[in-house]
């Protein structure tokens, strides 16, 4: 475990943090590049991310959805604190019972992800809905972040 | 030398068309009882329509199609995204092709595949002499 011992290897630190960012950079990288080819091996394993999310900023609302199958709308909790959404829930083992089990890659997941938002939300308008396993969090924006027109006024 | 020319024949492959035929292997739980074998995969997004199964000479496929809404606005992360689920099983004498059936919910599809009466286990009464 590295420790910051000396408040002079702050760099030092900072060069682990950046590392790590790469790294996340790279895997995402080979993801997007490979997915189909990569996924073979991961689909048996725990993903690092999960679950996978989109954002989509629409003007005056941000639209975030995010991979759950097997969840519905009771399995997942929400929580908005500032600029942070965080979305949490579970998925029970549904091995039926009786049966012998010849393949298990669906694994048990017990997950809680956190999302910077781009800018402040109005939580009190905020809905959210599960789908065909997809969530999909609707989150308007607080008056502040609205876009707006600015006119334009000739100096004449 | 031969890594050029490997180098020149990925480039010439188009990005855009990859892309349309992002193929994921979705996970799959496998179970058997005396009656069935059963099948469980996570297709997140996939609808009943867009869901193809199919059993042949021993061979059960299944390929399913998920399509988004397309995002209206500017993406600000994009970590999953339209793409074709597809997973290929070798499958067992004794399955009873006609009486295979399949449900979809919240995203899994549950696919019951029950064996024939032939390989069924069934109990032998003893008779007293």
């Amino acid at each position: 475990m590295l420790t910051r011992w000396n408040t002079g290897w702050t760099e030092f630190d900072d060069m682990f943090g950046m590392l790590n960012d790469f790294r996340r950079r790279m895997d995402r990288a080979f993801d997007d590049a490979f997915g189909a080819d990569l996924d073979v091996p991961r689909a048996a394993g725990v993903r690092a991310t999960w679950p996978l999310a989109n954002l989509v900023d629409t003007g005056p609302q941000l639209v975030l959805t995010a991979e759950l199958p097997g969840l519905s709308e009771r399995d997942v909790r929400l929580s908005l604190n500032q600029e942070v959404l965080t979305i949490a829930g579970e998925r029970k083992n549904d091995a039926p019972e009786g049966y012998s089990v010849h393949r298990r890659e669906r694994a048990d997941v017990n997950f809680t992800r956190s999302f910077t938002l781009p800018c402040r939300v109005n939580a009190e308008r905020t809905s959210a809905s599960v789908k065909n396993g997809i969530l999909t969090v609707t989150l308007e924006k607080s008056a502040d972040a609205m876009p707006r027109q600015i006119a334009v006024s000739s100096a004449s | 030398m031969s890594t050029d020319t490997r180098l020149a024949k990925t480039e010439a492959q188009p990005l855009a068309r990859r892309d349309e035929q992002r193929r994921l292997t979705p996970p799959c739980d496998v179970y058997e009882n005396d009656a069935e074998v059963l099948v469980v995969a996570d297709l997140p997004g996939a609808t009943r329509e867009n869901l193809l199964i199919s059993f042949e000479r021993g061979e059960l496929s299944l390929s399913a199609r998920r399509e988004l809404p397309p995002e209206q606005g500017s993406v600000v992360r994009a970590e999953f995204r339209d793409a074709t689920f597809e997973r290929r099983f070798a499958v067992p004498n004794g399955i009873d092709a006609a009486k295979i059936s399949a449900e979809l919910k919240d995203g899994v599809l549950r696919l019951h595949l029950p064996k024939s009466d032939a390989v069924k286990p069934r109990q032998i009464p003893v008779l007293a002499g």
